[in-house]
């Protein structure tokens, strides 16, 4: 019979799954202990979401290349002067209970076996959906920032660019200096909630200083800051972007909601924060809590950050939104809590080298913590989600049948995808989990009652091309016949 | 505390069919899940309602099973997506069709619509598969119904009925009183029936095991796979001679891949994960069947919990030694059968004869 | 479906829908190869290192697809290959195009589902 898998599965000290900021750490300080490392990532290179690559073959003028450009070269230069595997354009679609980790790449299927785990899969962008976000031409924040950063594009002639957090900003500072307009800014946040941030965002001046420079850009540019509001509504008036914006408390709630004003653009950048990826958590059936100032659900981990489940580990926002400075250290605590773990680094040396880390880390964090705080859901914005509008992007469910859903009785997550199909369909619920389990929340009484869905294979979908490889009829071992 | 006529435990196809058919002959009954109704195997499985797939001493009461779910606007009053299609079992090697050839005689025999045709014959009926088809078994009386639209559709019609439904309520054990039983459930209430129905699944050992009768039940763990939506790629219901492929397209354009591949999983954890090899052996099954399936994408793999005896055959009828007691499951393929399987046994709990013979639970008792 | 000679470069997305003026300039950054590929039938010149789905935006094509149920148009949404919307036909296969690199002689057709 043909393999499945190229290789043959082997049996490895160390997998990292994701090669963001946290991953190369992890990856990078458990092979420097001897531990044989391999890191996976689905990208074409290193460098997470806030470091991604562009392309080899654009080159960008040196006065243009950004802070973020830079220190992806470094994450990118640490690797190559590794001695671990490195496996780029691969796609993770199964991790076993046993920590057998599946892959799909450009030579086919393969298959590691891992003695540790680290996961540092990041974070996805949560969006509270709104009548008219459906819209071709409104795009996320982060999908923003990969235009800009990795393709050197500008989303629209004139953006108008909403939600909330750092990633606002750097948004509109990105298509500022990239020579684009931003037509206004939309910021849930209001000057005092800016305000209260500041003292944490101390912990590193030179990013303070950083986002006060854009700050500046902005102001400088005349672009026009709505602080405290949201986009209620958005329709697409020939080739333009009729957006409706609403004063809101810091609740989320829509004050006013018969004076909007309107603003307009080509494309509507909007991201309402970003919350840990949990899809592989979840499969493994780690335990989680919802805690909204790490982003909302988190895997549950000790201070080694290790999981619920033996032998694996969490680093970066995947453990709680904190940023990518945060991530190296804990990565680099991840890392080396699992060589210290096979026994491949002493706990004596553990503890010593895990002393300075600690104290990079909390100076981190706590400038993470102003950024996270500035990303917190706001329960009451499920009011955008109006009735007729559709929440479950792949499966077209409107707000209404997930209402009818939950008055007949669903109480749960799952039995709501059940009733209305919500999260069946390709993205299998990561578009809309947040503004889902948030409705269900309203109702049920808290994120926790509501519940998580529950966590399968494959984490992405896997085109059956590449899962069934070459093979003959002969191949397929043929189980045991069914009963006469 | 309350008393009623019937309490079923088990919220499956089986239960609520068995429920829902004493309610309508006046009795006062309560149905008990530990979670929500038909989330189990009745909303996991693949929804096929095909004769080529289902044992050959089921047939009979399969056929009569089809013919319910093909018209549940007069029992169920909802729906659950039932498409009536030509089935097709295939044979690609000349042992496959001589495995075809004797299952398709056993299953005429007990009355089924199957016909042995030619490999030409089963591409006009079906223009998407494989050239190299030898030959097909075709029934005519075959479909789908969309698996977890079943629970939903029961809820309805049960509180129409006005069945008691305690959902996410686990019961402990059965105690046997004079007149009545009385069940206990986990956080210690209890509630009496004059008399119970035992229809858990692959929890029957358990739920027998309260009642001091022992019957082995195994726990097949059988995976499903989900493709995102695509073009229409095929028309019927499909199956290989060795009965280990189930393949059907939804009308919206999702297609289902299963057959009994087996994944990881126990009665007390449930389906936990998949095993990646048996994945892809069943797809590449499937694509040898269907061709141009490999153009699309699984989207989502799910397990679901399948209940067997020792002799493959359902357990249906009273409890030996313990009267007003009940017990109906592990019927293998039991989807398709099953409102007609509960309807039987309702016959015998309202001591009429039941139209097609039962299944004595004593041939397995410590077996 | 318009009926145009394959070879020719398609003026139309080229015209009032273009959005090719959103690469930045290369006074910021150089690209320094092309690639050409065919889109919906009509070839389209792409700088090499281009996502699948910034090329079909530069190009004007917003709307990919059409939602399941609905048929709404739709584009791309997370750029990520998380949220799904990007799907278009890359060479007979239903794939996400912000997870498509543009390569020589890639057939692309967008649409599904219309």
């Amino acid at each position: 019979m043909t393999k499945i898998f190229t290789n043959d599965v082997k049996k490895v000290d160390l997998v990292v799954l994701g090669a963001g900021p946290a991953g190369v750490a992890a990856a990078n300080v458990a092979s420097k202990e001897g531990a044989e490392v391999v890191i996976i990532d689905e990208n074409s290179s290193a460098g997470g979401q806030i470091y991604r690559a562009p392309p080899n073959e654009f080159q960008p003028q040196n006065s243009f290349k950004s802070d973020e450009f830079r220190e992806g070269e470094k994450q990118r230069n640490i690797l190559e002067n590794s001695n671990l595997t490195a496996l780029f354009k691969h796609r993770v679609w199964s991790v076993s209970s046993d920590l057998v980790v599946s892959t799909v790449g450009p030579n086919g299927l393969s298959s590691w076996h891992a003695r540790s785990l680290i996961i540092a899969n990041g974070a996805l962008e949560r969006i509270i959906p709104f009548p008219g976000w459906t819209i071709p031409g409104v795009i996320g924040l982060a999908a923003s920032t990969i235009l800009l950063k990795s393709q050197y594009v500008l989303p629209g002639q004139s953006t108008v660019v909403a939600g909330c957090g750092p990633l606002l900003i750097a948004v509109a500072n990105g298509i500022i200096k990239s020579g684009g307009k931003v037509s206004a800014i939309i910021d849930l946040n209001s000057k005092s909630d800016w305000i209260k941030a500041f003292p944490r965002l101390l912990s590193r001046p030179d990013q303070l200083f950083k986002g006060m420079s854009w700050f500046a850009n902005i102001m400088k540019a005349g672009i026009k800051l709505y602080g405290g509001h949201a986009v209620t509504n958005t329709k697409q008036v020939d080739n333009v972007l009729r957006i409706s914006i609403a004063p809101i408390n810091s609740a989320g709630s829509i004050l006013d909601s018969k004076n909007q004003k309107i603003v307009e653009g080509d494309c509507l950048a909007i991201g309402h924060g970003l919350f840990p990826s949990t899809e592989i958590t979840r499969l493994l059936k780690a335990k989680h809590i919802y805690d909204p100032l790490k982003g909302g659900w988190v895997p549950l981990i000790d201070d080694d950050f290790r999981s619920s489940i033996p032998g694996v580990y969490i680093a970066g926002d995947a453990t709680g939104i904190s940023g990518a400075f945060s991530a190296v250290q804990k990565g680099r605590i991840a890392g080396m809590a699992a060589v210290r773990d096979l026994n491949v680094m002493s706990s004596q040396k553990y503890k010593a080298k895990i002393k300075s880390e600690l104290i990079i880390l909390k100076k981190n964090e706590n400038f993470g913590k102003a950024a996270v705080r500035l990303m917190k859901f706001r329960p009451e914005l499920i009011q955008t989600i109006t009735s007729e509008t559709i929440v479950c992007r792949c499966e077209d469910v409107f707000r209404s049948e997930i209402d009818e859903a939950i008055e007949s009785g669903a109480r749960d997550l799952n039995q709501l995808k059940a009733w209305t199909r919500c999260g069946m369909g390709p993205c299998q619920g990561r578009t809309c989990s947040e503004a889902i389990e948030a409705i269900l929340a309203s109702k049920v009484g808290s994120r926790e009652l509501a519940g998580q869905w529950t966590g399968r294979t494959p984490l992405r979908p896997v085109p059956i091309e590449q899962i069934i490889g070459k093979y003959t009829y002969e191949d397929i071992p043929i189980p045991e016949n069914a009963p006469l | 505390m309350e008393k009623f006529d019937v309490a079923v435990v088990g919220g499956g196809v089986m239960g609520c069919s068995t429920v829902l058919h004493l309610s309508r002959n006046q009795m006062r009954t309560i149905i008990i899940d530990s979670g929500a109704l038909c989330r189990e195997a009745s909303g996991t499985n693949a929804g096929t309602l095909t004769l080529n797939m289902t044992r050959a001493a089921l047939i009979p009461y399969a056929i009569k099973g089809w013919e319910l779910w093909n018209n549940t606007e007069k029992w169920l009053f909802g729906g659950v997506g039932t498409r009536k299609v030509n089935g097709l079992s295939l044979a690609f090697t000349e042992e496959e069709e001589e495995l075809l050839f004797k299952r398709v005689e056993a299953r005429q025999a007990m009355g089924a619509p199957i016909k042995f045709i030619s490999g030409r014959k089963a591409q006009l009926l079906e223009p998407g598969l494989n050239d190299s088809v030898r030959s097909a078994a075709w029934c005519n009386k075959d479909g789908f119904t969309i698996a977890y639209l079943t629970g939903h559709a029961f809820r309805r019609a049960l509180k129409q009925e006005n069945v008691s439904v305690r959902e996410y309520s686990k019961v402990n054990k059965i105690e046997i009183e004079k007149n009545y039983f009385k069940i206990i459930f986990e956080n210690n209430e209890h509630l009496k029936a004059k008399r119970i129905v035992l229809a858990g699944g692959v929890w029957l050992e358990e739920m027998l095991n309260w009642l001091n009768v022992k019957i082995k039940i195994k726990c097949l763990i059988n995976q499903l796979i989900i493709t995102e939506r695509m073009p229409p790629v095929m028309k019927t219901v499909l199956s290989i001679a060795n009965g280990l492929l189930s393949l059907k397209q939804f009308d919206n354009g999702t297609v289902l891949i299963g057959g009994g591949w087996q994944g990881i999983g126990d009665k007390k954890r449930g389906g936990v994960e998949s095993i990646p090899e048996n994945l892809i052996g069943n797809i590449r099954l499937a694509c040898h069947v269907i061709p141009k399936l490999r153009y699309g994408r699984m989207v989502r793999v799910w397990l679901g919990l399948e209940a067997e005896t020792a002799d493959a055959l359902p357990i249906i009828g009273k409890i030996p030694g313990i009267s007003n007691a009940y017990v109906i499951g592990s019927v293998h393929s039991g989807y398709a059968s099953g409102p007609y399987m509960g309807w039987l046994l309702s016959q015998l709990i309202m001591e009429q004869e039941p139209e097609m013979p039962l299944f004595d639970p004593n041939r397995l008792i410590n077996k | 479906m318009f009926n145009f000679n394959k070879k020719t470069i398609f003026k139309y997305w080229g015209g009032k829908k273009s959005k090719q003026s959103l690469r930045v300039a290369g006074n910021r950054v150089v690209r320094q190869a092309f690639t050409t590929l065919t889109i919906d039938g009509c070839e389209i010149k792409a700088p090499v290192g281009e996502i699948l789905a910034v090329t079909l935006f530069v190009n004007g094509k917003l709307t990919l697809k059409y939602s399941s149920r609905i048929k709404e148009p739709r584009g791309f949404f997370c750029l990520m290959g998380s949220c799904q919307e990007c799907l278009v036909i890359v060479d007979g296969i239903i794939l996400p195009a912000c997870q498509v690199f543009v390569q020589e002689g890639t057939i692309v057709k967008t649409g599904i589902n219309k």
